[in-house]
């Protein structure tokens, strides 16, 4: 076990009545890259903050080096040599990226920061691992693959040995999860111990030496990278064979539920969305790929009425809401699963049923619409309708009454979408509909989709997992730049198809971005 | 087991006051007082049998004044102006009690109402200041506030100043305005019964209503609210509007009663409008917990002054306890945040 550079021991932790973490042993040996894998809520984010000193456990054993710690706070952690990189990124966005990396251990020459030093500092660790990044850049103008890069470096800058990076890909580019990958491989040659949490199994059998598996807050396998499959990582994380849902292909096309003409979207000066038309008819799924932020947000604003047009007409149907409120659209027939889960689709320090109500607040069974009563909640409903939809969606939690902000991602993103299904608006804009989410989750989500646009309404779904939009998308349109560049029939899709036309642009962003 | 107490909501309310207590006792000692008497008078004075028709009228004020700042809390807006929404309802309950010639049976009900609605209506400026100019409410109740103090100021020195009296305040108003009193109470009137259905009404739309529901879902998260369709600057006016009507009510019930005149500074030197906010601070603007928070510092206002008669400690301490008390709950809030931070999501 001398090898081994860290080892966690019989760690446990409750939160409430929610075992998070049982009893789990972990060894990550030097200069491997280990990864951490299992369904939403299996622990894994609680174990990693565990390790970096964000949680303390309730019994167990952190030895790292050989030396058995406490980890008091991360500070702590990162003095015993940790780093960890967060899923949402913790910079400063006004400040440039030397600034960042530095931050909490700066140069300093005659008791002021030495900014050369510091720029220097960074250039030289990016040189070496291979960091493409600007040290002047303020990291405020930078996509989220060069923030995490930012992030990465403010690790390696405090030396440390252990990385530790929670789902790091989910915010990335095809491209860009290439070179994080090759950061990866760079770093642990180098003998850095990196840690990888994920569920994304391509990701594991790519850059992986390890692999522990969690279920349930326990260990349910672990394996050598190169001796096993994706077959068997599956069963280890669901206990189960997971099933890819097939698309059954389109049945008959209904009326237009919307329709976008030359919309454009212009947002501090800079034209987000430009001159963009689409269409969406009842039973239809209709795809938008595109490398995150080339406008498909701005898009699903203007769509929500969130974000004002500058040019174009959008209708609902047969209500044009082209200056209509975000309410009177929603009246129209719209919902919306949206990208930013914490900041705009839920409030984290509400309970579930609260999330699960807003929206539905005004409409049976918990609000009266008419009559004596008007105005008032059934809270007695409201509980109940929220129990049902926490069974039939598989919401694991300890009870309605739990704030939102304590559920692992995935299930909070099952809130997200149970509420706004449960709206049975003729549009569905999914954004994102499966980030963060496990893979018997994805299942599930991808066949309530496909029952919804069943029933005879429609869908915009837009993502960034191709596979997601060739499983369910009867048309694909590829936006870049604010642009739609390019449109797949189902019969013409294809990853390669879809890719080529994302990663084209995806390349020419990316000089744009480290110019 | 630690680790869950801390983590209790109550945890940091009653830790703000434990300390508040502390510290006011070292600050007493170091004055070469005993805390221990200090303390023990303030409980006398506040819960003495004689005292309890006094106290409670107090503890009705600083309930009302909690309720200004707690409804625009629940939101997430904080109402600092309460001086001068107190003020202006004062003001106008004299006027129309005074000035119209109403008949008995309707000129208390009439001054009420018309100090709500003037109060509710200067308060609800500052919702269009928010929504239209971008002013936020925080800063255009404040910077209002001694607007409407300096013009009820000016009305009770000069157009409305009794003759002949050296003192700024009004003649006393007609036998006919002087709200209902309850038996041979002095101090605690019918007023105290308003206040008490508003808290229950603030209670009830609180918990039950959807514009309540909705105000506290934008409280939580606005961009939530906006997307899920919710109207913030309109729900902001109703709040305002709802938070200025009640201060109005809370002046017009202090001029109405006992000595029945509006005297200048009077509505504002007792400190309701800060008491208030602390206690709504303390209860997180929870509609139940106000009453609760605002015994507090009820004991705290009216034990005041038996502490510096018999303990010989000045009075302004429980102002220190008050701000102390504030201090702590605003450090609630980074700490929030911190836990908020750490929060899981995988």
């Amino acid at each position: 076990m001398s090898t081994a550079a860290v080892e966690l021991r019989a760690i446990s932790k409750r939160f409430d009545a929610v075992v998070a973490n049982d009893g789990i042993d972990l060894v990550l040996a030097r200069g491997t890259v280990h990864a951490v894998m299992g369904e939403n809520g299996a622990g894994k984010s609680t174990l990693m903050s565990i390790l970096f000193g964000l949680v303390r456990p309730d019994s167990g054993e952190i030895v790292v080096d050989g030396e058995t710690r406490s980890f008091q706070s991360p500070l702590d952690a990162i003095a015993a040599g940790l780093g960890m990189v967060h899923q949402h990124f913790r910079l400063f966005d006004s400040m440039t990226v030397a600034e960042n990396v530095v931050f909490g251990a700066e140069p300093t020459r005659g008791g002021r920061i030495d900014r050369a030093a510091a720029a220097e500092r960074v250039r030289s660790l990016a040189d070496r691992y291979g960091l493409d990044t600007d040290p002047q850049a303020r990291v405020g103008d930078l996509s989220a693959g060069a923030r995490q890069r930012v992030e990465i470096l403010k690790a390696l800058h405090r030396d440390a040995r252990i990385l530790i990076l929670d789902e790091p890909t989910a915010v990335l580019t095809p491209s860009e999860v290439t070179s994080l990958f090759t950061v990866i491989r760079r770093a642990a040659e180098d003998g850095t111990t990196v840690v990888l949490v994920t569920h994304k199994i391509q990701e594991v059998l790519d850059v992986s030496t390890e692999v522990t598996v969690l279920r349930d807050g326990r260990v349910s396998g672990r394996f050598v990278t190169a001796d096993t499959t994706s077959a068997e990582l599956v069963r280890a994380m669901t206990g189960r064979e997971v099933e890819i849902v097939a698309n059954p292909g389109t049945g008959t096309l209904g009326d237009a539920v919307l329709e976008v003409e030359g919309v454009s979207v212009t947002d501090a000066r800079v034209e987000r969305v430009s001159n963009v038309s689409l269409s969406v008819r009842r039973g239809e799924i209709v795809g938008i790929a595109g490398v995150s932020g080339n406008g498909q947000h701005d898009l699903v604003a203007a769509i929500l009425g969130t974000a004002p047009v500058s040019a174009g007409r959008i209708r609902l149907g047969d209500h044009d809401v082209t200056g209509a409120t975000v309410a009177a659209r929603r009246a129209a027939g719209l919902a919306v699963i949206p990208e930013d889960r914490r900041g705009e689709g839920s409030a984290v320090t509400m309970s579930i049923t609260e999330n699960l109500s807003l929206g539905h607040h005004r409409q049976p069974p918990i609000g009266r619409p008419k009559g004596f009563g008007r105005g008032w909640m059934s809270l007695v409903a409201a509980r109940t309708r929220a129990s049902e939809q926490i069974s039939s969606y598989d919401i694991r939690t300890s009870g309605e009454k739990q704030p939102v902000g304590s559920l692992s991602g995935g299930n909070a993103q099952k809130v997200v979408i149970a509420r706004e299904l449960s709206f049975d608006a003729p549009l569905l804009i999914a954004e994102q509909p499966t980030q963060g989410v496990d893979v018997g989750a994805i299942e599930a989500i991808h066949g309530r989709l496909l029952d919804y646009r069943a029933s005879g309404r429609g869908i915009l779904l837009v993502s960034h997992e191709i596979s997601e939009l060739l499983a369910l998308a009867d048309r694909v349109l590829v936006m870049f730049a604010g642009e739609i560049v390019a449109e797949f029939d189902r019969s013409q899709a294809s990853a390669e198809r879809i890719g080529a036309a994302m990663a084209g642009a995806a390349a020419a962003a990316g000089e744009e971005w480290t110019a | 087991m630690i680790a869950r107490l801390t983590r209790h909501p109550a945890v940091v309310p009653i830790g703000a006051v434990v300390l508040a207590i502390l510290i006011g006792a070292v600050v007493i000692l170091l004055a070469g007082l005993n805390p221990i008497d200090a303390y023990a008078a303030v409980l006398q004075g506040s819960l003495d049998v004689r005292n309890l028709d006094y106290t409670f009228s107090v503890w009705g004020f600083i309930c009302g004044m909690g309720l200004v700042a707690a409804i625009p809390l629940r939101m997430g807006e904080f109402n600092l102006g309460g001086n001068g929404q107190l003020v202006l309802g004062g003001i106008t309950a004299y006027v129309v009690a005074s000035q119209l010639g109403l008949p008995g049976i309707v000129a208390v009900p009439f001054a009420l109402i018309a100090a709500m609605l003037v109060s509710g209506g200067f308060a609800a400026v500052s919702a269009p200041l928010a929504t239209r100019f971008g002013i936020p409410i925080i800063i255009s109740t404040l910077l209002l506030s001694p607007v409407a103090v300096a013009v009820a100021s000016y009305l009770v020195r000069f157009p409305l100043a009794e003759k002949g009296s050296g003192n700024a305040q009004t003649p006393v108003l007609p036998e006919d305005a002087h709200i209902w009193s309850l038996g041979d109470l002095r101090y605690t009137t019918v007023g105290l019964l308003l206040i008490i259905a508003v808290m229950v009404i603030f209670y009830v739309v609180d918990s039950r209503s959807a514009v309540g529901f909705e105000l506290r879902v934008t409280g939580a998260n606005r961009r939530f609210g906006e997307y899920a369709g919710l109207k913030p600057g309109r729900l902001a006016l109703g709040a305002m509007g709802s938070a200025g009507a009640v201060a109005g009510l809370v002046g017009a019930i202090i001029v109405l009663s006992s000595p029945y005149r509006f005297i200048d500074g009077a509505l504002i030197s007792p400190g309701y409008t800060f008491a208030g906010l602390a206690a709504a601070l303390l209860a997180g603007g929870r509609p139940a917990l106000v009453p609760v928070t605002a015994i507090l510092f009820t004991i705290l206002q009216v034990g005041g002054a038996s502490m510096e008669r018999t303990a010989e400690v000045p009075r302004q301490l429980s102002d220190v306890l008050q701000g102390v008390v504030i201090v702590i709950l605003a450090l609630r809030v980074v700490l929030d945040r911190r836990r908020a931070g750490a929060g899981k999501d995988s």
